[in-house]
């Protein structure tokens, strides 16, 4: 049985997603034994841990210096980037879609609205985790900056908070991800998805 | 001879003494010759404050103290020590100096400046007519004439003890009441004696500041990290924890705040090269802040305010919205079966479909 496939995702976008992925599912794991090494006991020391939550910060850096990159060059921003106006007309349909008040929901483009927020949210939320976490990596170096958010304690805070939120929207991500059809998910690997997958329907046929 | 003394040399001699080296007696014979050969009168006022700098800098037994006062520091008027007092103090030993020397004397301030009550928290002296004269008066008279301030102690530096919540008194660091006039802050509560006559020394020997890093404090004390350079830092590494006081492993959960906080009593060591806060089994408080003491000393995270007399954790914040989290993809996933987008239902769709 051969399906016709069309391409979803570029083998860029592809390398992109899985480096970012393994950086910050390696920072998180890490971050949390950093952050109360008794509770989470998954490394063997503080060196270790510490090492590891270096190394991948610098790979989170290139990877989403990469990616933003790629959405600017290859003019895949307007795909991820969330448009405050004509993403926000679409936010309702979508609502009533996943609050089962709708049985189908219309045609967004590559992502709907929520997915665009999540992905530029994210790109927020790494970037201030970036720049906390240097702070608090080389507090002599960034001191200023440090002055600027309001002192260690607070620099640490938002980056802990950050890491929880994190946490919580990787977890929605693979869920929605998973719920919404094995072929999604498949596609992030091959980088194709079939041609009559549904993805919602067109006005015109409504 | 201060001409020997380079200021490369003398950087290096700041930043690396060690224990066994006493700086203030080594800098002593080149601070009087400055002295000797006309460098500026220093004057030293107090505000809010506990008089511990004062305290801490009378700790300094190589040289005695007397050496470092009447002939190695030209110090003109100490509120603590000074023979001077009323009339004769504030008026010659206070602002007839300043007047005499515009622009070519320097300000010691220790303690904050209450701004409360127009300044009437802290009242340094009188006029002829008996008009109290306050401490905000004071510093803003004579410190704008001053080729510079130096800050001992924290409270003058960044506010420190007496500008913390609630602050009754409104005491502000002397950054925010006087402006224009170049500050260096020596901070720590108290700072460590060889901290203040080395900073004393740099602008007495070269009549110029030294290199102040972004909060305003000489690099050459306040450069390195604490936690770079504990006795307990092996400890760190191999994620041995303390969980109370005595017990041997890094503080960190007991609320140490050695990663964050700058100087160097790591290697230099208080009470002459005797011991330091870690030491003695203390966690370090991060005296030399600006954020000082407004956080937990002996907690690892603070705890953020959500309201009135409630405040939460960033891990409880974490726990709440990923129990929310569990509770939406739960429900979220129950409607996605009972409505049949997935499931079984699903696959019977399916089967239709192509049969």
């Amino acid at each position: 049985m051969f399906k016709k496939m069309e391409e979803r995702h570029s083998l860029w976008i592809r390398i992109f997603h899985w480096t970012n992925m393994i950086a910050i599912t390696m920072l998180i794991l890490t971050g949390f034994y950093i952050h109360a090494p008794q509770t989470f006991r998954l490394f063997g020391s503080m060196d270790t841990a510490r090492g590891f939550h270096f190394a991948m910060a610098y790979v989170l850096v290139v990877g989403v210096l990469g990616r933003v990159y790629y959405a600017i060059a290859a003019k895949d921003a307007k795909n991820i980037v969330y448009s405050p106006v004509e993403d926000t007309k679409k936010l309702p349909s979508m609502l009533k879609y996943y609050l089962f008040l709708a049985d189908d929901h219309p045609y967004y483009g590559k992502y709907n609205p929520g997915q665009k927020g999540m992905y530029t949210g994210w790109l927020v939320m790494a970037i201030l985790m970036i720049i906390t976490g240097f702070i608090l990596y080389k507090p002599h170096l960034f001191l200023g900056l440090s002055g600027w958010f309001g002192g260690f304690l607070t620099v640490r805070l938002i980056h802990y908070i950050i890491t929880w939120l994190f946490v919580l929207t990787v977890m929605l991500h693979v869920y929605l991800d998973v719920a919404e059809g094995i072929p999604i998910l498949k596609s992030m690997f091959t980088g194709k998805i079939p041609a009559d997958f549904h993805h919602g329907y067109h006005e015109d046929e409504a | 001879m201060s001409s020997k003394l380079s200021r490369r040399d003398f950087l290096k001699m700041c930043a690396g003494s060690a224990a066994v080296i006493s700086l203030s007696s080594y800098l002593a014979p080149f601070m009087k010759e400055a002295v000797a050969a006309g460098a500026p009168p220093v004057i030293w006022i107090q505000g809010a404050s506990c008089t511990g700098c004062s305290i801490s800098l009378l700790n300094t037994v190589h040289p005695d103290i007397k050496e470092v006062l009447t002939k190695v520091i030209s110090l003109t008027y100490h509120p603590n020590i000074s023979a001077a007092a009323g009339d004769l103090a504030i008026k010659e030993a206070i602002y007839k100096v300043a007047e005499t020397n515009p622009k070519n004397f320097f300000l010691v301030v220790e303690g904050a400046v209450p701004t409360g009550a127009e300044g009437r928290f802290c009242m340094v002296g009188e006029t002829e007519n008996g008009e109290p004269i306050v401490f905000e008066k004071l510093i803003k008279d004579i410190g704008s004439k001053a080729k510079a301030i130096i800050n001992f102690g924290t409270c003058s530096a960044y506010g420190g003890i007496p500008a913390t919540s609630p602050n009754p008194t409104d005491c502000k660091p002397v950054s925010k009441v006087v402006k224009n006039v170049p500050i260096i802050n020596v901070p720590g509560c108290p700072p460590h004696p060889d901290w203040m006559v080395g900073t004393i020394a740099h602008v007495l020997l070269y009549n110029d500041l030294p290199e102040l890093d972004s909060f305003g404090r000489p690099k050459m004390f306040f450069e390195r990290i604490i936690h770079d350079n504990c006795q307990r830092r092996q400890y760190f590494d191999n994620a041995i924890f303390a969980k109370t006081f005595g017990e041997m492993g890094c503080m960190l959960e007991l609320g140490c705040k050695g990663p964050y906080a700058h100087c160097d009593a790591t290697t230099r060591l208080w009470n002459n090269g005797n011991n330091w806060c870690v030491g003695c089994g203390g966690v370090c408080i991060g005296c030399t802040e600006p954020q000082f003491p407004a956080w937990p000393m002996y907690e690892r995270m603070p705890d953020m305010p959500v309201g009135p007399a409630t405040s939460v954790t960033a891990d409880q914040i974490g726990l709440v919205l990923g129990g929310a989290t569990a509770l939406g993809i739960a429900g979220h996933l129950a409607g996605n079966i009972i409505t049949g987008r997935i499931g079984p239902k699903k696959a019977d769709e399916a089967k239709e479909g192509e049969a």
